[in-house]
């Protein structure tokens, strides 16, 4: 569903991404892991098409983002890293407007809005201006836009960032039951956040891949030394595996 | 086209979810109302001083067009200038500011559609604070009665020439605006340039021949006054379309080279 490959992403000296290559299957949920500054929410910005790539291609339901960008647009939902949220409108006024521009017909818009606001829990507060909601509302706000139109591939760069501790896991069982249906690249840096809900993980460090697996295969591979009576050392916890893969 | 529509009404909701929309239409019929009034009153001290000399000639040549509105459009056009970069200041450099612009990046929406989106929405803004001063010729006409009423296809020209040196000074503030993230800053030059299409008329009177005329077709205000005086010439409506055209396609590359930055 998504294939990014040899991607490149330079600011004059600065390499932000460098060479990244990886393929994200339909129905996948894809953990994208790395310390702040790594280039993931960079690499997330270049597969939405809001950023041109230094070089290097990806491809979104076989469209090439930067040759068919209106095609690749018309299948993502992007929540960025900092929730695009016009904050003199009302949650209502905002999500029927997402909705106008992502093509959503006059007669089904209002029932996408409920939909979604009712997926991430906004009804509450839906008759209320953004500008006077909590960062954790605002936060399942831009969820919520991202949600709308029912789009194959979404895109979320931390989106759990500011919720209560019953939030994380209402949006986390949410993403869960997006699987299948939707392909998911969810950036975050809550590691049990990738075990609960993903079945890949993808770590990059200074720009580059340093691992892409499955959890167990990852595990499997950086398993400890065989202990005395042969058996296998005892499966490193994802956050050792990410701590001694990025420290390098 | 549905979507430069989408973000028209999404612009329009903010302009009246804000202050900025209904403080823009106070200023603009409080400072024009002071001239209506002015300009009334200077013409009531003319008729009644011709009255006293008994001459016929300056009565008939006194009328509500010469003495009224084609001044009262070159105020109103003066406020122009001191109002559009305070509504076109947020139209692009907000977006950017608070990073909104990356919804529009990522939805199926052309840069096109945004800039005319947005162009739309203050033209809306513009003809509604036009539409209200129409109460100054209706309130001239009412007391008037018929034989010595309002002209007014002069009238409606001189809203015509307005409506489009409006539309011209706000292609202007939004292709300023999408240069900047700071809508201070966007005021701010887009204040100093239209001023400057303003000021510029003044020294027409020191230079002569071509430079004279020159000078003459840069300054905004000497196209509308042709338009205020009842006449339509094409080379004050290719001034102003040539200024709103040149206007609109450079945002729209601002807007879509802002992505390469």
């Amino acid at each position: 569903m998504i294939e990014v490959s040899h991607l490149v992403k330079s600011y004059r000296d600065l390499k932000a991404v460098q060479d990244v290559t990886f393929k994200v299957e339909k129905g996948e949920i894809l953990g994208f892991l790395g310390p702040n500054g790594a280039g993931k929410t960079t690499t997330m910005r270049m597969i939405t098409g809001v950023l041109p790539p230094s070089s290097g291609s990806v491809k979104v339901a076989g469209f090439d983002v930067f040759e068919k960008p209106m095609e690749v647009k018309r299948r993502i939902g992007y929540l960025p890293e900092t929730p695009p949220l016009y904050t003199d409108m009302t949650v209502r006024a905002y999500l029927r407007f997402v909705a106008e521009i992502k093509g959503v017909k006059r007669a089904q818009r209002e029932s996408e809005v409920d939909k979604v606001a009712t997926q991430t829990n906004c009804g509450q507060f839906i008759h209320r201006v953004i500008g006077n909601l909590s960062k954790g509302q605002r936060q399942r706000v831009g969820l919520a836009q991202a949600l709308l139109a029912d789009p194959e591939v979404l895109i979320l760069d931390e989106p759990t960032v500011g919720l209560d501790p019953a939030q994380i896991i209402e949006v986390r069982e949410l993403i869960k039951s997006l699987a299948g249906k939707h392909t998911i690249v969810l950036s975050t840096h809550i590691l049990p956040e990738v075990v609960a809900t993903c079945q890949r993980v993808l770590i990059i460090s200074q720009g580059k891949v340093v691992a892409d697996d499955t959890l167990q295969g990852l595990q499997r591979t950086h398993a400890g030394a065989l202990t005395a009576d042969g058996h296998p050392g005892p499966a490193p916890s994802l956050e050792e595996i990410f701590l001694k893969l990025t420290s390098a | 086209m549905s979507n430069a529509i989408a973000i028209a009404k999404k612009e329009l909701n903010i302009y009246f979810a804000t202050p900025i929309a209904y403080v823009m239409f106070t200023l603009f019929v409080v400072i024009g109302s002071y001239f209506f009034l002015r300009l009334l009153g200077a013409y009531e001290q003319a008729s009644l001083a011709y009255m006293r000399f008994q001459s016929p000639e300056m009565m008939n040549r006194l009328n509500f067009q010469d003495a009224i509105f084609r001044n009262l459009f070159g105020n109103l056009g003066v406020i122009l200038i001191f109002i559009i970069p305070f509504l076109t200041m947020r139209l692009v450099a907000e977006e950017k500011r608070q990073k909104t612009i990356e919804l529009l990046y990522t939805t199926p929406v052309t840069p096109g559609e945004i800039v005319l989106g947005k162009y739309l929405a203050c033209l809306a803004i513009l003809v509604i604070a036009l539409a209200l001063t129409l109460t100054y010729p209706l309130l001239v006409q009412f007391n008037a009665g018929d034989q010595n009423g309002v002209e007014w296809r002069s009238v409606l020209l001189g809203y015509g020439g307005l409506f489009l040196m409006g539309a011209a000074y706000m292609a202007i503030g939004l292709f300023i605006s999408s240069l900047t993230e700071s809508q201070v800053v966007a005021a701010l030059i887009t204040f100093v340039v239209l001023l400057m299409t303003w000021i510029i008329g003044w020294t027409a009177g020191e230079a002569e021949g071509w430079v004279r005329d020159f000078v003459t077709y840069l300054a905004s205000v000497s196209h509308l006054d042709s338009f205020s005086k009842g006449t339509v010439d094409l080379k004050d409506i290719v001034y102003f379309v040539s200024i709103i055209v040149l206007g609109l396609f450079a945002t729209n590359r601002a807007v879509e080279a802002h992505r390469w930055s």
